[in-house]
């Protein structure tokens, strides 16, 4: 869906973005992890169209994002950080300026945009004036306006920075029915569990190189070398730590509680379920049996501060 | 041209119609027409006033012109005044609330914002010009001031406001700041209505007239620009009347080829609008900002 290569972004002898690659397949969710100033940002601009690559290429859906600007914003909804408001316009107005934009006219521009303010929850706020409206509305508003052209490609940048808990949680659910909808949807964020628990990818940029990508599980093992499973047993947690420690390929054991031990493995899914059948063979009454995801925190701290480079 | 071409150009522009439905619903709208009529109304009734003060208070030729003369120097210092205003900052106003971006990254032509913004904010001033018709009326009742010339001289206004609404709205897509905008815009209106004229003198003293022992009678070309003078011109040029030379330089009375000063300075308003206009739209464009770029960039390697 979108397949970025080679991407320079200057500003006069600053690099911005420096020999950016990335391949974005259909129907992903891919979170953009980076410091103020990594580039995600400019990225997200030259993607729309709203700013020139010094040099590189960028294809929305196959079309070059430099030559044909007309086709790619139909295929692109874009919602910035900052984003203002008509300060006299009605909730219901607002959408159908955005859609008559794109030449939705009459009884299918009322519905597009009923349909659009049901998906964010804010029908029963359609006469009301935007600058009445929460900033977690405001923000739930310009997603449907993004979406009123029924784009294939969603560029969020830091769609959820301002909000509180619950408008974050609400924000996070209509991603991913966007998601069940075939949306491929590219999302910056700084709140990083968040994006661990939504993207389908991910991709950490630094200094306006993309220092690492994949999924979550993937960078995890990239950058930890193994994986944690984290075991509670009753009673006889010992015993459990005996086994663990003998059982080949366990590079360690660490008790976490009195009756939780984590142990740290190389292997994949299959190991983990031989090593499940073995405690439970050796009647360990075991409770929980739960692998631990990578902190994405972590990570992003240790991948940034390495500044190491994987693709 | 293609059906398509025919739907787009007939198609309302957007912009046009969302800056009309929020313009015209505020109070603003509607407390800038009522001031606007209230100072012309007083303007005129001061002015008949005092010419018919200095009759036996009958209402002469000489009378019905002056205090039309005024009302018709009235609604253009008016309109001076308002349309820099209404436009110089439409698009870095956009800018700052932040969502011009948004604007760009849709499928709107820029051209279309650019003319959306310039057409929604004349628009107020043609309400203005419109809503202005009954005072004028009042010189309708002395006789001697034809329908035509009305037309005429409302024609001229709407050339005027189009033009200082592309100055304002040149200024305001380059320039991110609204006041820094209005003030620049304010600067150039200020330009061509004294500083063209500043200059011409000068010029004419200074440069023309030391090398020429027989005066100088013609039309400096620089007075074309000046929309005050094209005004006065074409008043002048209503009632065949007055004026001639009335500064060193300018001869009202005197044709340029076929044309009037005032026909001159409504072409080079006309182009002047379209060329800012155009300007605007190339600037307000990302992608084609670049090629400006690298055209600049090469010129300059070409120079070196």
């Amino acid at each position: 869906m979108l397949k970025i290569e080679n991407l320079c972004k200057n500003y006069g002898r600053f690099r911005a973005v420096n020999d950016l690659n990335l391949d974005i397949p259909k129907g992903e969710i891919f979170g953009f992890v980076g410091p103020n100033g990594a580039g995600k940002t400019t990225t997200m601009r030259i993607i729309c169209g709203l700013l020139n690559a010094t040099s590189g290429k960028v294809y929305v859906d196959g079309i070059d994002v430099s030559n044909r600007p007309k086709e790619l914003k139909k295929k692109i909804g874009y919602m910035p950080d900052f984003f203002g408001v008509y300060d006299d316009l009605k909730v219901m107005e607002y959408l159908e300026f955005y859609a008559s934009i794109y030449n939705i006219k009459g009884a299918e521009r009322k519905k597009v945009c009923e349909d659009l303010l049901e998906l964010v929850d804010l029908k029963d706020k359609r006469d009301f004036y935007v600058d009445s409206l929460s900033r977690g509305m405001k923000q739930r508003l310009c997603l449907a306006r993004s979406l009123v052209h029924n784009p294939d490609l969603l560029v969020l940048d830091e769609p959820a920075s301002g909000m509180d808990p619950r408008a974050r949680i609400e924000m996070k659910e209509i991603l991913r029915t966007l998601k069940s909808m075939g949306k491929t949807i590219i999302v910056s964020s700084h709140i990083l569990p968040e994006l661990a628990e939504l993207c389908t990818a991910i991709g950490i940029i630094e200094k306006g190189r993309i220092v690492m990508s994949g999924t979550v599980e993937e960078i995890t093992r990239k950058v930890y070398h193994s994986q944690t499973v984290r075991i509670k047993v009753i009673n006889k947690l010992e015993e459990a730590i005996r086994i663990l420690q003998e059982y080949p390929d366990i590079d360690g054991v660490n008790p976490v509680s009195e009756s939780e031990v984590e142990a740290s493995f190389n292997g994949d899914e299959v190991f983990m379920n031989k090593l499940l059948v073995r405690l439970i063979q050796e009647d360990i009454p075991v409770t929980a049996f739960n692998q631990l995801e990578g902190n994405l925190e972590d990570i992003f701290m240790k991948v940034t501060a390495t500044g190491e480079v994987k693709q | 041209m293609s059906v398509n071409t025919y739907k787009r150009f007939f198609r309302i522009n957007p912009v046009l119609l969302k800056e009309l439905k929020v313009k015209m619903r505020s109070w603003k709208a509607a407390i800038l027409i009522g001031v606007y009529n209230l100072v012309l109304l007083l303007l005129t009734i001061f002015i008949m006033k005092l010419t018919l003060d200095n009759d036996i208070g009958v209402p002469t030729q000489e009378t019905i012109l002056t205090t039309y003369a005024f009302l018709v120097a009235a609604q253009f210092g008016l309109i001076t005044l308002i349309a820099p205003a209404l436009t110089a900052g439409a698009i870095s106003g956009e800018r700052e609330k932040q969502t011009l971006d948004i604007l760009l990254s849709t499928t709107l032509n820029h051209g279309s914002i650019i003319t959306g913004k310039l057409f929604s904010s004349l628009s107020q001033i043609i309400l203005l010009l419109i809503s202005s018709v009954p005072v004028f009326s009042i010189i309708f009742l002395y006789g001697g001031v034809g329908l035509t010339q009305l037309l005429q001289v409302y024609l001229f206004f709407i050339v005027i406001a189009i033009t200082l609404g592309s100055i304002g709205i040149f200024f305001s897509t380059f320039i991110k700041k609204s006041t820094a905008a209005n003030v620049l815009t304010y600067a150039v209106v200020v330009f061509f209505y004294l500083g063209t004229i500043l200059i011409s003198v000068f010029y004419i003293r200074l440069v023309i007239m030391p090398n020429n022992a027989l005066g100088y009678s013609k039309t400096f070309w620089l007075f074309n620009l000046n929309p005050a003078i094209a005004l006065i011109s074409l008043v002048v040029d209503q009632f065949r009347e007055g004026a001639g030379s009335i500064i060193l330089g300018l001869n009202l009375n005197a044709q340029q080829g076929e044309l009037h000063l005032w026909q001159i300075n409504v072409i080079f308003n006309i182009c002047l609008s379209a060329f800012l206009l155009f300007i605007s739209s190339v600037k307000l464009n990302p992608v084609k900002r670049k090629l400006f770029r690298r055209s600049n960039l090469i010129l300059k390697r070409k120079g070196s």
